[in-house]
């Protein structure tokens, strides 16, 4: 079951019902049975291996916490990700292992064919594993309590709304939601229901609108002319933004109708006037995640090379990023990219800081407009390699754009896309300028409001795809 | 060492690694405060808070620093942990 089918029109409305009619000590049973149910409908098999995981963390963080020397803690930690993260692993790398292994061998003149496995990824497998490192990580740091029950444990790391592709949750703001399950409020059914909405329409309307032409582009890279390839690779960004944004506010919005607040995961990120920014605005959870557990650490142990040591952690932080992507080598590069860029402004943000003060630079308009649009370039160029199946194809582009022009072929899927497009860059425009101005959803007039709801509404039924298949971080 | 000797000093520190001569600090000060306060000069900030006071902190206590008012108390308990 996915938040785009037709069975969680029907699973949604009943698990908020009886969310609200069963009494309090229930509630946590109720949502880890719904949610083992939402995710068995999709793979019945690998719920097993959640629910392994489960009792894995669950097993580590007690032993962390009863374990009196701080010899044994480490040791436990350190098991305790190695037995996490291993199915992980597994799943996602086996068949790159196994193709390295058989190349070299056959380069030592050894030809001995490995069994080739062809696995169906475990959904959700990376979020889900996130969370457990994250909590175990948490727990010997001692930033949150060992959670004695499993059943909590359980629900954490299965919640229903958050399994599939986050956000990434921390167990610090989540696990003491579980511990007072209360009633929804009217609030939370409103503002829950009012993501879901727009969440809905960034998938169904944006995402795959926009997911019409990239997808016809790109597959069609020798036939495309370079002014075809320019418009898809600025509009890859936004349905990247879309699809993944959209799942997140339908995610936050679930959790909230049933009262439980979940981090958001995005916001406004092609406002940022800097790289460091837009990382702070887009996929925020992982980023957060990248942060806490990959790169403090490392910029923390490398300290003493000053900026050496936070540029190593920063190449060494994204390049991680990129192989959990993918374990191709164009988001092997991806992940450099990200990691030269940020670290070029890590190394001139002194510098930067001082001239920006100097003429203020901060309040002009004009600066403002010039730098979001200078992020958003280089954000899509590096975008570019996550898209393309090879280093080639991604080179292909580039050289295609640079040199080679032409007419934009597929006008009629742009053209909607584009309407559509229109509307989230609008809101987020608004949002970020003028908070207060030209409230729809917020409008403290109902008519306002409800007009506002049906136009959406309208929208999705109208002009949605329906038919376009899973969300872009399903795979991941 | 007393605590204004120790906002003092922190003080000069923030306003060097943030390029911000204007800057005053407040027990809730967080990130969202101080201009360019994120995760890549926060280590540039803590390397020179470890290099003006001469001590180091542990990993650990990175996490526990949610606002200035924490990382004046943590500093207080290193010289505390010091002298006694």
């Amino acid at each position: 079951m996915t938040f785009s089918s037709f069975n969680f029109l029907l699973f949604f409305p009943i698990v908020v019902i009886l969310f609200n009619v069963i009494p309090q000590r229930g509630r946590v049973w109720f949502l880890l049975i719904a949610s083992y149910f939402f995710y068995i409908n999709l793979m019945p098999v690998f719920a097993m291996l959640l629910a392994l995981v489960t009792v894995s963390t669950y097993l580590f963080t007690r032993g962390i916490a009863n374990s009196k020397s701080s010899v044994g803690k480490h040791r436990l930690l350190v098991l305790g990700i190695i037995v996490i993260i291993s199915p992980l692993i597994f799943f996602k790398y086996f068949s790159v292992v196994n193709h390295v292994i058989t190349a070299l061998l056959f380069r030592c003149g050894i030809h001995v064919p490995l069994p080739t496995i062809s696995f169906l990824q475990p959904v959700g497998i990376s979020f889900y594993t996130f969370m457990a490192i994250g909590y175990l990580i948490d727990v010997y740091n001692e930033e949150v309590g060992f959670e004695s029950s499993i059943v909590t444990v359980g629900l954490f790391l299965a919640f229903f709304p958050i399994l599939l592709s986050g956000p990434i949750e921390r167990a610090g703001n989540i696990l003491p939601q579980f511990k007072k399950l209360k009633r929804s409020t009217d609030y939370d059914l409103v503002t829950g229901m009012k993501m879901m909405l727009w969440g809905y329409f960034l998938k169904l309307c944006i995402a795959d609108r926009l997911g019409l032409y990239v997808d016809l582009t790109f597959n069609n890279i020798q036939t495309s002319s370079g002014t075809t390839l320019l418009a898809a690779s600025v509009l890859f960004p936004f349905q990247l933004y879309a699809d993944l944004g959209g799942y997140s506010l339908i995610a936050i919005g679930v959790a909230r109708s049933l009262g439980i607040i979940v981090i958001p995961n995005f916001k406004r990120p092609f406002f940022a006037v800097s790289m460091s920014e837009l990382w702070r605005r887009w996929h925020m959870s992982l980023i957060q995640w990248l942060t806490n557990y990959i790169y403090t650490p490392l910029s923390f142990r490398l300290r003493r090379w000053k900026m050496g040591g936070i540029v190593t952690a920063l190449m060494l932080t994204f390049i991680i990023s990129g192989i959990w992507h993918s374990a191709e080598l164009t988001f092997f590069v991806w992940g450099l990219i990200q990691g030269v860029f940020l670290s070029i402004e890590a190394v001139t943000q002194k510098k930067r800081t001082k001239f920006k003060q100097k003429f203020n630079l901060n309040k002009k308009p004009w600066f403002i407009l010039i730098s979001c649009v200078w992020v958003f370039v280089l954000f899509s160029f590096s975008q570019i390699f996550a898209r393309c199946g090879s280093i080639g194809d991604a080179f292909n582009v580039l050289g295609k754009i640079l040199n080679e022009h032409g007419e934009i072929k597929g006008i009629s899927l742009l053209i909607p896309a584009l309407f559509l497009l229109s509307h989230l860059l609008i809101k987020d425009f608004m949002d970020e300028y003028f908070p207060k101005k030209l409230l729809l959803f917020e409008n403290k007039n109902v008519i306002v409001r409800h007009l506002s709801y049906a136009f959406i509404l309208i929208l999705i039924l109208t002009m949605g795809v329906f038919d376009s298949g899973q969300f872009i971080y399903f795979q991941y | 060492m007393q605590k204004n000797e120790i906002i003092q000093k922190l003080t000069l520190i923030f306003r060097d690694t943030f390029c911000d001569p204007t800057l005053d600090l407040r027990d809730d000060m967080t990130t969202n405060d101080v201009e360019n306060w994120d995760s890549l000069t926060h280590m540039q900030l803590i390397t020179n808070v470890e290099n003006q006071f001469g001590f180091r902190f542990k990993l650990k206590d990175l996490n526990k620093m949610k606002q200035v008012g924490d990382m004046i108390t943590l500093i207080e308990s290193k010289f505390d942990s010091l002298t006694i």
